[in-house]
């Protein structure tokens, strides 16, 4: 993928793939391009070269809500939550495309984070950041996505509030559908995925299994913290 | 007091759910199309002209006509959006609210053209005010205005609390680009949001015929009471825009009441003013309005 | 109407000065959006006040409002044109904060406030009925002299406006006005004091716009409600301004003498429709501008004479 805003690429050579099934993650430092390549993945940011391909078709260009109706999902980093809608109505508008399905899907997203059933009545705005978190990616899994896409989801969390998210995570793969995380924790999110990209300057640098990223020295040094 | 009340407070009250009607599609359009329609005081107009060729055509009371006319300012606003309005989604806001005023032109020549200029009136003959209770009397207009705005009120709060495309409405005022990724169909909301403001317009608009008479400029000079009114109860927040609405439509009749010395305070030459006044000074001081809504 | 040669030139003598009046407007609205990025949708208001401060300045004395001052016509315009900066001081002031559509809202509010205080305060200007004994400097010179002495007198003000709004452009003024227009932040974060460019464009705007308010009054030797209406007066000049190009100087003149050549030449077509059509000859007109800018913005939404891009710097 090549591509960025407003005639300034950032992205110059991005290639992703994740199979179903899959935890992958992308990390890099900041300004590597991680976020835009999954804005470009999800038709948020003009591709001036490229493609993307969801089982097997090619999905270059399609309005969002095309991609949700394909089986994509994506949960933006931030102001990812209606803030004057109710915990259940952000839910019921994850499940716009499939409203039929809206009871069964929800009773799902409760079952992997009980304390939206708890709160569905009260205004999204007035969670906490970790509980909006999971109201994100409870919205984005009513749509019942096959791919999900999930920007830095534990940013400005707690180091106990990031763990319960990425346990989440992990609990939603089980399910049976794929994860693609980019994120700044890339330690610990590496920890719990299968395979890893890392990004600098809008390019491919490494990629790798999860355990070959993590044992890399090179990598270790400049991406992981040390 | 009773004076007060038959003169000032439920005339007040009958404008102020002008307001409301017209108030609410400006707030609703604004928080999800991200501009100012200044077209809206026309559609308004023309939602009044279509019920007064019914009434003229069939010998219909306005108030059969009104379902018929609130279907024509809604089928009119989506019409006016696919045309003129939908080529800038993309494009700054500004430009957007300078082809509302090319709309603005176009509707109000076209009524002019269509309807003439005459000043009219859907029915002919006055009717006395009915006694309530005590000295309070209320004009039968008065009555079924505040009624009809009630009920249209109870059903809006339904549609936008408890149907799926209300709720995205909503969700697509709270944040557009979050619900375009979360898969809702947001040319789908646009359109229900111009079905909605421009029939609530079209209601406000004959209600305002009924109130008075009937002119080419009945929506006009209404549009900035119902910017106030929309700024006063915070962009985005359509009962905010009912609240806002009442308030200016009291404020700007109670203001003309004599409440210091036998004059006016306010000269009902000034009513407008104060409606203005109230808008100015909101987006001043406060422009979420009362109730925290957006600045866009 | 008259087609003779000499009902034709004083046709044409009318056409120019209007155009002329309306140019003198455009290049004050381009100063605000054009320039600083400001959207006055009050132009009525400040063309209001100048009209009237010229009118009562110079018009005859009259029972029916205040007047009979005598003043000279060419001392009362710099007059005018002060008033008009006068008000749009504390009006920017307050409202200049505010962005995009809500300084529009803002605007066409106290535009429509100082309207009504025109038209309700019958002492000051005769109320709705206004003032119809403005005198026209040049007019004793008699027919077509003296619309032609006027005509030049309008033309001389809009060239020197023109020259001095293009000198403008280029000044470091301009150029800081334009940066703070492009992007704000980055203006201020350079040093740029951009309350006071603001408040400067506006008020000098303002002040042009009072300015053609002034010529009006003294062509058509009147001034009332009627002649304020924000579709003539707001409306129609962002119309012109934005058809002919804003950010363009010339194409503020332009857009002037193209939209009022429109405006004004249907009405030579309109004329020759049948009787009960002519009283609507004017709808007619206003639905085909607005369908112009319509078609306008959505074709070329820069206008005929787009803003000339910086030069570069090799």
């Amino acid at each position: 993928m090549v591509g960025g805003y407003g005639g300034m690429d950032i992205l110059n050579g991005v290639d992703i793939t994740v199979d179903t099934q899959e935890i992958v993650v992308i990390i890099g430092a900041n300004g590597a391009g991680k976020s835009t390549a999954m804005k470009a993945l999800f038709g948020l940011v003009a591709l001036r070269g490229g493609n993307v391909r969801f089982d097997g078709a090619d999905v270059t260009g399609l309005a969002p809500n095309h991609l949700v109706a394909r089986g994509m999902g994506y949960v933006p980093q931030e102001r990812n939550v209606f803030r004057n809608l109710t915990v259940r109505e952000n839910l019921e508008m994850g499940a716009f495309l499939k409203p039929a399905a809206t009871a069964r899907v929800m009773a799902q997203v409760f079952d992997l984070f009980p304390v939206l059933a708890e709160k569905a009545k009260q205004p999204a705005g007035e969670l906490s950041g970790g509980q909006r978190q999971m109201v994100a990616v409870g919205r984005a899994l009513m749509a019942e996505p096959r791919l999900l896409m999930l920007d830095e989801p534990t940013a400005g969390l707690s180091p106990l509030v990031m763990e319960q998210i990425f346990e989440r995570i992990v609990a939603v793969n089980r399910a049976g559908i794929g994860i693609l995380l980019v994120e700044q924790n890339a330690r610990q999110a590496l920890a719990i995925a299968h395979r890893g990209y890392v990004l600098a300057t809008g390019r491919n640098r490494f990629a790798g299994t999860a355990a070959a990223l993590l044992g890399n020295p090179d990598i270790g040094q400049s991406f992981l913290g040390g | 007091m009773a004076e007060f009340i038959n003169l000032y407070l439920i005339p007040g009250i009958a404008i102020g759910c002008i307001y409301a009607l017209g108030a609410v599609g400006i707030s609703l359009v604004f928080a999800i199309l991200r501009f100012a329609h200044f077209a809206h005081g026309d559609v308004m107009t023309l939602g009044a002209y279509i019920a007064y060729s019914l009434v003229a055509a069939f010998g219909w009371s306005v108030y059969a006509a009104l379902p018929f006319a609130l279907l024509g300012g809604a089928i009119a606003c989506v019409a006016i959006d696919r045309t003129v309005y939908r080529p800038f989604r993309r494009a700054p806001g500004i430009i957007v609210v300078i082809a509302s005023f090319g709309v603005m032109l176009v509707l109000r020549s076209a009524i002019q053209l269509g309807w003439g200029v005459d000043v009219l009136a859907y029915e002919t003959g006055i009717r006395r005010p009915l006694p309530l209770f005590g000295d309070i009397r209320m004009a039968q207009k008065h009555i079924i205005i505040i009624a009809v705005s009630i009920a249209i009120a109870a059903a809006l709060h339904w549609f936008l609390s408890s149907s799926r495309m209300g709720k995205a409405m909503r969700a697509m005022s709270d944040d557009a680009d979050l619900a375009r990724v979360s898969g809702i169909d947001t040319e789908r909301v646009v359109r229900w949001t111009w079905l909605i403001g421009g029939g609530l317009a079209a209601a406000a608009g004959i209600f305002a015929g009924i109130n008075t008479k009937l002119h080419p400029g009945i929506g006009w000079d209404l549009l900035l009471p119902l910017f106030a009114a929309a700024i006063l109860g915070g962009i985005g927040r359509p009962y905010g825009a009912i609240v806002g609405g009442l308030s200016i439509g009291i404020a700007q009749e109670v203001a003309t009441y004599p409440w210091i010395g036998g004059d006016p305070l306010v000269p009902p030459a000034y009513k407008n003013a104060v409606a203005f006044f109230v808008m100015v000074a909101m987006l001043v001081w406060r422009p979420t309005g009362l109730f925290k809504g957006r600045v866009l | 109407m008259d087609i003779t040669l000499y009902g034709l030139m004083m046709y044409g003598l009318a056409l120019l000065t209007m155009m002329a009046i309306y140019g003198v407007l455009c290049l004050a609205l381009n100063l605000q959006w054009g320039f600083a990025g400001l959207f006055n949708a009050g132009i009525a208001g400040f063309f209001a006040v100048g009209a009237y401060a010229t009118a009562i300045l110079t018009a005859p004395e009259s029972p029916n409002h205040l007047g009979g001052y005598g003043w000279p016509p060419l001392l009362a315009l710099p007059v005018a044109m002060a008033l008009a900066g006068i008000i749009a001081w504390p009006v920017g002031r307050i409202c200049l904060g505010l962005k995009g559509d809500y300084l529009a809202m803002a605007t066409i509010g106290i535009a429509e406030i100082i309207r009504l205080v025109f038209k309700n305060e019958s002492w000051l200007a005769n109320g709705t009925m206004g003032i119809s004994t403005v005198p026209r400097p040049f007019e004793s010179l008699g027919q077509p002299w003296g619309n032609l002495a006027f005509l030049a007198l309008v033309l001389a003000i809009v060239i020197a406006l023109y020259f001095s709004a293009e000198r403008a452009w280029v000044s470091p003024w301009g150029r800081a006005m334009r940066a703070i227009r492009d992007n704000e932040t980055a203006a201020a974060a350079i040093g740029k004091d951009v309350v006071r460019f603001r408040l400067e464009a506006f008020v000098l705007g303002a002040m042009v716009m009072g300015l053609g308010g002034g010529l009006s009054a003294m062509y058509f030797k009147f001034i009332g409600a009627t002649a304020t209406e924000p579709l003539l007066t707001t409306f129609l000049v962002w119309v012109m301004l934005i058809i002919g190009g804003s950010g363009n100087n010339k194409g503020a003149l332009l857009g002037a003498a193209l939209v009022w050549l429109i405006w004004s030449g249907t009405e030579l077509f309109t004329n020759r429709l049948p009787a009960e059509w002519i009283t609507r000859s004017s709808y007619i007109r206003t639905l085909l501008i607005g369908v112009l800018l319509i078609v306008v913005l959505q074709r070329f939404a820069k206008g005929v004479l787009p803003e000339r891009p910086p030069k570069r710097i090799d």
